[in-house]
């Protein structure tokens, strides 16, 4: 068996975490880096990018680079027209409700760009157990998690995408549930809990009871689309405006990647300073160096109604806990977005208390997927999670109205059953459309699929008594089973999953995925040449900035060393913009060969100096 | 829609080793392994609480926890198959079973049908096709009366922030009414009790279905206020 993690797969985002000895840890990059751009790209060559490095190209190849896919994950066409527009990727023109993305000659579905961020989290935790000398350190097995308020599609996307990434998904978990447990751990707490969490792209609000190391959510709300997106969106939009009274009517992708950029800097910016300037990086179309001044207060006057949408899902969640914001004993902040004053401030206000933050809110929710992957694997009982499903699930019945067979925020696993009979004599089959959602009417609803009962036996009109049971297991996904009750005969379903994929589909993308597992592997082996060539260029430019470099130079350097030594280096950093791994390889050697000299002396002149004033014997 | 004529069986197979187990037991008596969930047996037996209608909510709550840590699916993620089943059953049958039994008048519906009273779901879903009962005729009249009022008065342009006052004034009564059902629900239930009589469930049943009635008008108030609100 290979070990288990816990991921934390994010709208901007993603994180992965284990339990190690001394409790659960974040897993992070050579530079301390935790956080995995949810963001993949694909060169020329079909090259895919993932990370930091598919990052980079948002703003040279904005076309073949996706962000944010997690807000298209479970959902069809027609329901991301709106959204679509403000990307600068295209939805290949699909087949009916499949959505997928233009990726170069690719056209993915949402679960297949993030099985891309999966592997690279899976890898990056390969790579942490293998260096720590870990004889298995195989990844095999994660608790993924996913906001609290997704629906099925959305989670049956997310348990599909960790599939096509060769990870055997234990469970999906709620992430501000998975945040109760990261804040819980050890402690001997009781009491209520609010989770606020306000991520990249998803909003969530869950009240949770502790007692006796029962984790009780009462009741969850929120919106899968409202996160730290709309709020660069806003911005975005500010300053296209400014652009528009100078002359610059439309952005190219370019161009508004480069806004993009600024306006999320200025963001950050506005969460510990008053004002700040927006510095539009130069990109085709743009004026060059283009500013603008902007105070917090201007900021918070445009996401100020975008706050707002949060505390509905909140009252509501009270509501439903059948309690008031006074019983609250704790609110707990969670996601990149409570970073904003203007949050804090809000979240403050309706429960009256000044919200927890001692946790960093980018890093909780993958720690407390990581107690929940060891519970799993361990069978350790101190802690257990009970959760609820954040929608109501329902039949359409005559007259498309939707007849509610489990309600929202029952606590899960848990079963419905609904009774058929047959219309017809010798009716075998019987059609049914189930629908979430809290609507009276079954448009006004998410469709999940339509299932086909069959092989009822051939009996009298009327005569038939078919139990179908819906059940919701642990990870808020459902299945349904059926059976005649005078006959006990069980009955087939065929399951059309309205957006989701069929497991036929998963299938054959598994095999494709191995078929393109050699470019896979190219990329990783082009990924880890930069990131060697970046670990040399920075040692390299940290010894020429040394305060006793000067010296050490006219010192001890051959003429003409230093230029080498800074053409070399040149030479590397120029190579990092393109995408060829021999040539950059071959800088790093080059590079690494002209700095070696210089590596001794320093060296030498480090040990003297450490060794001056002290005596033999100590030494 | 009566329930198929059965003997009840008092005893279940385990899955496991084969030996037969009370149905009161949820782990098998000789091998300790979780047994299957029985299609049998009821709620109140689930949690080792005795047939009656008034209970301590914290009793219950601990009863449900220390039952969740005993089937939880998470404990048994290692286990063989037919294991794994059973806790997903018995997990699911006891979240289901909880969320009843702590609503007293969900708690009170569940002991009609477990005593052979017709269950109250199929009327009480349409209240609007449901004809008003007796003892509430007065009050609804009344508030029909003042609710097309208020609708014609909107029709007619009438400021919103009147008509929702006006609305909630119409409100009041019924939620008074309500209360009052609340009481006499629990009177019956302490009733039911200590006498243990059919003549007992009956009223308790009709109690409930006025309830029904008064929360079903209540959420047409609710949808009108919104309605109101949003315009």
């Amino acid at each position: 068996m290979g070990k288990v993690v816990g991921i934390d797969l994010g709208t901007t985002n993603s994180l992965v975490a284990y339990v190690g000895e001394a409790g659960p840890v974040v897993i992070r990059d050579a530079s301390g880096d935790a956080l995995v751009p949810s963001i993949v790209s694909v060169a020329d060559d079909n090259t895919f990018f993932v990370g930091r490095e598919a990052q980079r190209r948002l703003l040279t190849a904005p076309a073949r680079t996706v962000y944010s896919v997690k807000r298209f994950m479970g959902r069809g066409l027609s329901d991301v027209k709106d959204e679509a527009a403000h990307m600068p990727f295209a939805f290949a023109p699909g087949d009916g409700e499949a959505l997928r993305i233009q990726l170069g000659s690719h056209a993915l579905t949402p679960p297949e760009i993030s099985a891309f961020v999966l592997r690279e989290l899976k890898h990056r935790a390969e790579e942490h157990f293998r260096e720590a000398g870990e004889f298995d350190f195989e990844v095999d097995r994660a608790v993924i998690t996913v906001p609290a308020y997704f629906n099925d599609a959305q989670r049956t996307a997310t348990r599909d995408a960790g599939r096509l990434a060769g990870l055997e998904v234990l469970r999906i978990i709620n992430e501000p549930t998975a945040a109760s447990l990261a804040y819980g751990l050890g402690s001997k707490d009781r009491g209520t809990v609010a989770v606020y969490d306000l991520g990249g792209g998803t909003f969530d609000i869950s009240i949770l009871k502790i007692e006796d190391g029962v984790f009780q959510v009462l009741a969850t709300n929120g919106d899968t689309h409202l996160g730290g997106d709309d709020v660069d969106q806003l911005l975005v939009a500010h300053i296209a405006e400014a652009l528009r009274a100078i002359g610059v009517a439309a952005l190219s992708p370019e161009a508004t990647q480069a806004v993009r950029k600024a306006a999320i800097q200025a963001k950050w910016d506005l969460s510990d300073q008053d004002s700040t300037e927006i510095r539009v990086e130069p990109a085709p179309g743009l004026p060059s160096g283009f500013r603008q001044a902007i105070t917090r207060s201007d900021f918070e006057q445009l996401i100020q109604s975008l706050v707002e949408r949060t505390l509905g899902p909140c009252r509501q969640a009270l509501t439903d806990a059948g309690l008031k914001a006074a019983d609250v004993d704790e609110v707990v902040l969670v996601g990149g977005s409570t970073r904003i004053p203007l949050v804090r401030r809000s979240v403050e206000t309706l429960f009256g208390r000044k919200p927890h933050s001692d946790l960093n809110p980018d890093e909780v929710v993958a720690l407390g997927a990581a107690v929940q992957a060891d519970i799993l694997v361990s069978g350790r009982r101190e802690m257990l999670l009970l959760d609820v499903t954040p929608l109501s699930l329902g039949l359409e019945t005559m007259g498309g109205v939707v007849s509610k067979i489990i309600l929202r925020n029952s606590t899960i696993p848990t079963t419905g059953r609904e009774m058929f009979t047959t219309a017809v004599d010798n009716q075998t089959a019987v059609d049914m459309h189930i629908l979430q959602g809290e609507r009276e009417l079954a448009s006004d609803c998410r469709s999940l699929a339509r299932f086909r009962l069959r092989g009822i036996p051939p009996l009298p009109a009327g005569l038939a008594r078919i139990e179908v049971v819906f059940q919701i297991d642990a990870n808020g996904i459902l299945s349904v089973s059926a059976r005649e009750l005078k006959t006990a005969v069980e009955q087939t379903i065929e399951v059309k999953p309205s957006y989701g994929l069929s497991d036929d589909e998963v299938e054959q993308m598994l095999i494709d995925s191995f078929e393109h597992a050699e470019a896979d592997f190219d990329a990783r082996l082009l990924i880890e040449a930069r990131n060697e060539a970046e670990s040399v260029v920075n040692a390299t430019e940290k010894s020429l900035r040394l305060p006793e470099f000067p010296q050490v130079a006219a010192e001890e350097l051959q003429p003409g060393e230093q230029a080498a030594i800074e053409a070399a280096l040149a030479d590397l950093k120029a190579s990092l913009l393109a995408i060829d791994r021999a040539v950059i390889q071959e800088r790093t050697l080059a590079l690494n060969h002209a700095t070696q000299h210089l590596a001794e002396v320093v060296m030498n002149r480090t040990v003297k100096a450490a060794l001056s004033g002290k005596n033999v014997s100590e030494v | 829609m009566t329930s198929e004529p059965t003997k009840t069986p008092t005893m279940i197979e385990c899955h496991s080793c084969g030996a037969g187990a009370p149905l009161r037991e949820h782990f098998c008596p000789q091998c300790t392994n979780i047994l299957q969930l029985s299609r049998h047996g009821d709620y109140f037996s689930y949690f080792g609480l005795p047939r009656q209608l008034q209970l301590d909510p914290q009793e219950l709550e601990k009863r449900f926890r220390d039952l969740s840590r005993q089937f939880h699916p998470d404990f048994f993620y290692n286990g063989p198959a037919t294991l794994k089943l059973a806790s997903l059953e018995r997990s699911s049958y006891l979240n289901d079973a909880y969320r009843v039994l702590k609503n007293t008048a969900a708690r009170a519906e569940y002991l009609l049908g477990l005593e052979g009273l017709s269950p109250l779901k199929a009327e009480a879903t349409a209240a609007s096709k449901v004809a008003v009962p007796a003892s509430l005729l007065e009050e609804v009249f009344a508030f029909n009366e003042e609710l097309d009022e208020i609708r014609e008065a909107r029709e007619s342009g009438a400021p919103h922030g009147a008509l929702v006052e006006r609305l909630e004034r119409a409100r009041a009564p019924i939620v008074l009414k309500q209360d009052e059902h609340e009481h006499q629900v629990e009177a019956l239930c302490a009733q039911w009790d200590a006498d243990h009589s059919r003549a007992t469930l009956e009223a308790l049943r009709e109690c409930l279905l006025e309830r029904h009635y008064l929360t079903n008008l209540l959420a047409t108030i609710d949808r009108e206020a919104a309605s109101l609100a949003s315009a």
